[in-house]
């Protein structure tokens, strides 16, 4: 257990820790508490001493005020360690009976920053801590490591040496069924390490045998333009052919999403029958909804554009997850720390396409990759775990055996619940989890045989 | 540019498409081309100017910037 130790040293002891000009340090206060490690880096604080106040009354008063004193005949010391927990009881008792200078001995308990994790914090936790939360390994153990199963990376280009030798693990991209917009040089796995690497490290967290199609739809260059909504479309297109030309006994396509849009201006507004955020009409919607219908497991960010602390791109100011992000049948999925608290950025539902987006939350904001910075964060993150896990589920249920639309019921039915009881806008039906999805869909599985 | 959702032949090449909306190909994306939506329902996009899109008969669809995220 850590503690903060008080003393009441020598007073010349005392006026040196009170010195602004003296870097007074743990050996200066005292050489050795038996039985305490005590903490050489955190430097003696002085305490003022309480005392009630003789001009408000005397110690009998019912409301004495109190003064403080910071001169050196009544200040104390403070100093930093920590007692082993099994010989904590014996310690404290002891410790101020064999050395005369300790007054107090008090716990020194672990604080965190009261708000939700934001956009500039630094990372909370990391990717190992992620495959611990995910159970990653006991999937692996149970043959659901992503193997024969295509997860498509539709972002920036996927950098695969980057993800190989920050994952430490071999990385397959399957360049024949990749694909690249119109203009954009086709280098699956070969790009520059941008925002696609993270997702394609990510992905690879809970599915480390998974195959990678590289589709960098946000390198597509119109004008000044980067990324359109068309190119998306087109990347649809070819998935479509890609699953159609898998045999139903190996029919297994991931689709993982961490793009969006963020604001209406490049939109035409809803009710125009040409508007995409509202309209479910609009040729990408169609397209989604064909995909996915077809056996393709789609999976959306839900989208940066949390009540707490939005992205400064946000320009949708109610109902922000907009278009595909909260289409029915994709998975949508927000963002939580390794802490498991949701990051204050991660959008709030309802969608404009559907009520009850997001669908559930998975992990994000954690030291992972290294291709966008100290942390892989936003809901971009957040999408290829989640992404990562629909594939290790699939290795060994095929889209034919379990469809899309199941699997998305399975893995929201045995979501962990967060905040209030049962759905909620925040943690959609809570953060998944891989072992219960498993396990229900083996009672089902069980229960079929039966 | 505009997205340009039209019917056509399950099928339906782009110059086809061309011929069947009375559109050239200065008016239209060309790297793009003719992408299939619902092949199996004769429905697909192109990226057209917003003149052909007023133009042709097809209905017109916003194609708003994407961003990571």
């Amino acid at each position: 257990m850590r503690v903060l130790i008080q003393l009441r040293p020598a007073t010349d002891v005392v006026a040196s820790v009170l010195d602004p000009r003296v870097a007074s340090t743990v050996a200066d206060v005292v050489s050795d508490l038996p039985g305490v490690s005590l903490d050489a880096a955190f430097g003696p604080v002085a305490v003022p001493r309480a005392r009630p106040s003789a001009a408000h009354g005397g110690a009998l008063s019912l409301s004495p005020r109190v003064e403080f004193s910071l001169s050196p005949e009544h200040a104390s010391v403070l100093v930093r360690g920590e007692i082993p927990d099994a010989e904590l009881s014996t310690r404290l008792s002891r410790l101020q009976s064999a050395v005369p200078e300790v007054t107090g001995i008090f716990a020194d308990p672990f604080i965190q920053p009261s708000g939700p994790t934001c956009g500039g914090d630094g990372p909370v936790g990391d990717w190992h801590d992620v495959r611990r939360l995910l159970h990653a390994s006991e999937l692996w153990e149970e043959g659901h490591d992503g193997e024969g199963v295509a997860v498509a990376v539709c972002d920036t280009g996927i950098n695969a040496a980057h993800v190989r030798s920050a994952l430490g693990e071999d990385v397959e991209v399957d360049a024949g069924r990749s694909w690249a917009p119109p203009g954009v040089p086709k280098r699956p796995g070969a790009y520059p390490v941008n925002h696609g690497t993270m997702c394609a490290f990510d992905v690879l967290l809970a599915a480390p045998k998974a195959t990678l199609l590289d589709i960098p739809i946000l390198l597509s260059q119109q004008g000044s333009v980067q990324g359109l909504l068309s190119d998306a479309v087109a990347a649809y297109s070819h998935l479509r052919g890609v699953l159609n030309a898998m045999s139903e006994e190996h029919r297994a396509l991931v689709v993982s999403n961490s793009w969006g849009l963020f604001s209406p201006l490049g939109d035409l507004p809803p009710g125009h029958p040409g508007n995409y955020s509202d309209n479910p009409s609009h040729p990408f919607n169609l397209i989604v909804g064909s995909l996915a219908d077809a056996g393709a497991d789609v999976v959306f960010a839900a989208g940066n554009c949390g009540r707490d602390c939005p992205d400064q791109r946000c320009g949708f100011r109610e109902r922000p997850i907009v278009g595909a992000n909260g289409h029915p049948d994709v998975l949508s999925v927000g963002g939580v720390d390794t802490r498991r608290e949701r990051v204050g950025y991660s959008s709030q539902g309802p969608a404009r396409l559907a009520d009850r987006k997001p669908d559930l939350c998975s992990y994000t904001h954690f030291a992972g990759s290294g291709a966008v910075g100290e942390a892989d964060t936003g809901t971009s993150a957040a999408c290829p775990t989640a992404a990562g896990v629909v594939a290790a589920v699939r290795t060994r249920r095929t889209a034919v055996q379990l469809s899309p639309e199941q699997l998305r019921t399975q893995l929201n039915r045995t979501a962990d619940d967060r905040s209030t009881v049962g759905y909620d806008y925040d943690y959609g039906w809570g953060i998944i989890d891989p072992p219960a999805v498993l396990a229900a869909l083996g009672r089902a599985r069980g229960e079929r045989a039966a | 540019m505009v997205l340009l959702q039209v019917h056509l032949p399950p099928g339906a090449t782009l110059s086809e498409a061309l011929r069947s909306l009375g559109l050239s190909e200065e008016d239209v994306d060309l790297g793009y081309g003719l992408v299939a939506v619902l092949p199996e329902a004769g429905l697909y996009v192109l990226r057209v100017t917003e003149e052909a899109g007023r133009r042709a008969d097809g209905q017109v669809f916003a194609d708003p910037p994407i961003e990571p995220g």
